[in-house]
C-alpha cells in the first residue's frame, strides 16, 4: 500500500467511527484528537479497525505514533506494505 | 476448529452494549438471556394490548447531537449506531418538593443555579464550586469510599439544599442506604442536573429492537429462555458456561451482567467475600396509571416530580412494606415534541422493603399468594392518595392501573431481592478472582441506561478487546 492509500484508509476508518467528522479539512500533522474531539476510546476504534482489516497488532506503547495522520502514515507504512 | 466465543450473560442493557462492541469487531460473542425477551431492568411487557415499559422513566445524560464528549455520543460512537437518526425528546422541567421548600430543574443548569441563589442565598456561591468540582473529579479511577453528605456540607450550609440534591440522584441510582459515595454523586449530578432528562421517540422497546437488530447484524448471537445454570471452572478460568437444559458451551471469556449475587450464585468464589456484601437493600414499589390524555391539563406539567414529605429525609429501605412519604412522580408524556396520543400515564415510584413483602409471599414462582395481593391492592390505592396530595387528585379518570413490586422486580430481572441499584460494593475494574471472568453493569458501578451501556462497552474495551 502506498503512503496515499494508506492515508485514504485512515480518513474512511475515522469517517466510519464518527459519522459527524469533518475529513477534508484534517491538517496532517496536527494531532487527530484535537481536530476531530475524539475520546481515547475512539482511538482504540482506529487499531481495532485495522486489526480487524489487516490482521496486524498494535502494541498500546505504540499509539502514541497515531496521534496525527502523517504520523499514522509513517508508522503503518512498514506494516503494510504488502497489502 | 470455530474460536470460542466471548458469552455475556444477560441481555439487558449493559449485556446489549458489551455484546455489540465485541461482535462490532468481527468477534464470536454469544448473550445469554434467561427470559423471552431482552431488556433485563428496561423492558416492556402488554396488558390489555398496550404496551409498559419497566424501569425507563427518563433517560439521563442528554447530550446534543454535536456535543461530541459527553458520555451519550460516545457511547453511539462506540457502539457504531448512528447518533443522527436517534430523536430525542428533552424533558420539559422537573421539581424537587419537600415541606417548605421546592427546587425547579430542567436540562439547562441555569435555572437551578437561580433557583438556589433565590431560595438558598447562603448557598449560591457554594454551589458554584461544587459545580466546578464536580466537573473536575474523574469518578472513574479506583478512590476509596467518601461520605457525599459530609463533601456537601462543606460546599453548602443548607442542610436542606444537601438533602434536596441528594433525593433525586439517589432515587436515579445509589444503591447504599442513608448516604452516597462521592464518585457515584458526581456521575448522578452529571448525569441529572449537568446533562439532563430525555427520552428516545419511540418506547423501550423501538431501542431494545435497534439494539438487537443491529447486533444480529454484526454476527452476534442471541439465545433467549437460556438460563444459567453453573460455571465450570479448570485452575483459575472459566472453561464453560452450563445451562439449565444440560447443554455446556465452551467459552474463551464470560461477562456476567447478573449482578453480584447472581454470579456468586453460579459461581461462590468468584469475588471476595461473601454474597451478603453484595446485597443492596433498595428497591421500590411503582404503580402505573393510565388516563385520558386531556386530564393531564389539570395536573403540573412536569418530567419528574422528586417529594419527601417527611420532617427528616432518609434514603433506606424503609420499616413498613412500602414508604409513602417519599416518592417520584413522573409523566412520560411531559417531554418536548413527542406525537399526541389519547392516554397518558402517571408513574409513581416509593421505596419499599423487600423482606417484608417476602414474608406476604414465600414462593418464589406460580400464583402470588392472597395476602400478597391484597397488599398490592392497597399500595395501589395509598400511592394514588399520596401521588393526589402532590399534584391534585386524579382519582375518577383512571383507565387502568398497574403495580409492581420488589418481588416483581426480583422475578423479571436477575436482582436478588429487587435492588434495581444492585450492590453497594462497587467491583469497579470489573475483575473477579478468575482470569477470564468480568463483571459489567449495575454492579460494575455505572448507572441508568446511558451509564450501564458505557459500563458493558468500557469492560469489552478494557479486559477482551
Amino acid at each position: 500500500m502506498t503512503r496515499d492509500e494508506i492515508n485514504a484508509v485512515i480518513l474512511e476508518i475515522i469517517a466510519d467511527i464518527d459519522e459527524d467528522a469533518e475529513t477534508t479539512d484534517i491538517n496532517a500533522d496536527e494531532p487527530l484528537r484535537d481536530q476531530l474531539d475524539l475520546d481515547s476510546m475512539d482511538f482504540l476504534d482506529i487499531v481495532m479497525e485495522l486489526r480487524k482489516r489487516y490482521k496486524i497488532q498494535i502494541p498500546e506503547e505504540d499509539y502514541p505514533q497515531l496521534a496525527s495522520l502523517s504520523s499514522c502514515v509513517n508508522y503503518l507504512e512498514s506494516k503494510l506494505k504488502d497489502f | 476448529m470455530v474460536a470460542r466465543p466471548l458469552i455475556i450473560l444477560g441481555g439487558g442493557l449493559s449485556g446489549l452494549a458489551a455484546g455489540i462492541r465485541h461482535a462490532r469487531f468481527g468477534l464470536p460473542t454469544v448473550i445469554l438471556e434467561r427470559h423471552h425477551r431482552i431488556g433485563g431492568l428496561n423492558s416492556y411487557y402488554y396488558r390489555h394490548g398496550q404496551l409498559f415499559e419497566t424501569g425507563l422513566h427518563a433517560m439521563t445524560n442528554f447530550a446534543p447531537r454535536r456535543a461530541k464528549s459527553r458520555p451519550l455520543n460516545i457511547l453511539f460512537r462506540q457502539l457504531k449506531l448512528s447518533r443522527k437518526s436517534f430523536i430525542t425528546h428533552e424533558q420539559v422541567g422537573s421539581e424537587v418538593v419537600f415541606p417548605d421548600q421546592a427546587l425547579r430543574f430542567t436540562n439547562d443548569i441555569d435555572l437551578l443555579r437561580a433557583e438556589i441563589s433565590h431560595k438558598f442565598p447562603a448557598s449560591a456561591a457554594g454551589f458554584e464550586s461544587l459545580i466546578s468540582a464536580v466537573r473536575d473529579y474523574d469518578p472513574f479511577l479506583p478512590r476509596p469510599v467518601l461520605s457525599s453528605r459530609r463533601r456537601l456540607s462543606v460546599f453548602l450550609p443548607d442542610l436542606l439544599l444537601v438533602d434536596m440534591l441528594l433525593w433525586p440522584l439517589m432515587v436515579y441510582g445509589n444503591s447504599q442506604e442513608h448516604d452516597m459515595d462521592w464518585s457515584q454523586f458526581v456521575i448522578m449530578f452529571q448525569a441529572l442536573f449537568l446533562e439532563g432528562f430525555f427520552r428516545p421517540a419511540g418506547t423501550i422497546k423501538d431501542f431494545l429492537d435497534l439494539l438487537l437488530a443491529h447486533y444480529l447484524s454484526l454476527g452476534g448471537k442471541m439465545r433467549l429462555e437460556a438460563e444459567v445454570s453453573a460455571l465450570t471452572v479448570q485452575n483459575r478460568e472459566v472453561k464453560a458456561v452450563r445451562l439449565s437444559s444440560g447443554e455446556e458451551m465452551r467459552a474463551d471469556k464470560v461477562i456476567s451482567t447478573l449482578g453480584a449475587p447472581a454470579t456468586m450464585a453460579l459461581l461462590a468464589d468468584s469475588l471476595p467475600g461473601c454474597p451478603a456484601d453484595y446485597q443492596g437493600r433498595m428497591s421500590f414499589v411503582e404503580s402505573i396509571f393510565v388516563l385520558p390524555a386531556a386530564a393531564l391539563e389539570a395536573l403540573p406539567k412536569r418530567t419528574c416530580i422528586f417529594y419527601n414529605n417527611h420532617r427528616r429525609f432518609d434514603y433506606c429501605r424503609p420499616a413498613e412494606l412500602v414508604d409513602y412519604g417519599l416518592g417520584v412522580i413522573n409523566f412520560p408524556a411531559n417531554f418536548k415534541g413527542l406525537p399526541p396520543h389519547d392516554t397518558a400515564q402517571i408513574r409513581v415510584t416509593h421505596p419499599a422493603n423487600y423482606r417484608l413483602w417476602r414474608q406476604l409471599d414465600r414462593g418464589r414462582g406460580g400464583k402470588r399468594s392472597s395476602a400478597y395481593k391484597a397488599a398490592k391492592a392497597e399500595a395501589v390505592a395509598r400511592c394514588q392518595a399520596a401521588a393526589g396530595e402532590i399534584i391534585g387528585n386524579f382519582p375518577e379518570n383512571i383507565v387502568y392501573q398497574d403495580t409492581f413490586t420488589p418481588l416483581t422486580i426480583e422475578r423479571y430481572s436477575a436482582k436478588a431481592q429487587g435492588a434495581v441499584y444492585g450492590s453497594p460494593l462497587k467491583i469497579k475494574d470489573g475483575r473477579t478472582n478468575y482470569d477470564n471472568l468480568f463483571v459489567a453493569g449495575t454492579d460494575q458501578g455505572y448507572l441508568g441506561i446511558v451509564g450501564a451501556m458505557l459500563s458493558g462497552v468500557t469492560m469489552v474495551n478494557q479486559h477482551i478487546l
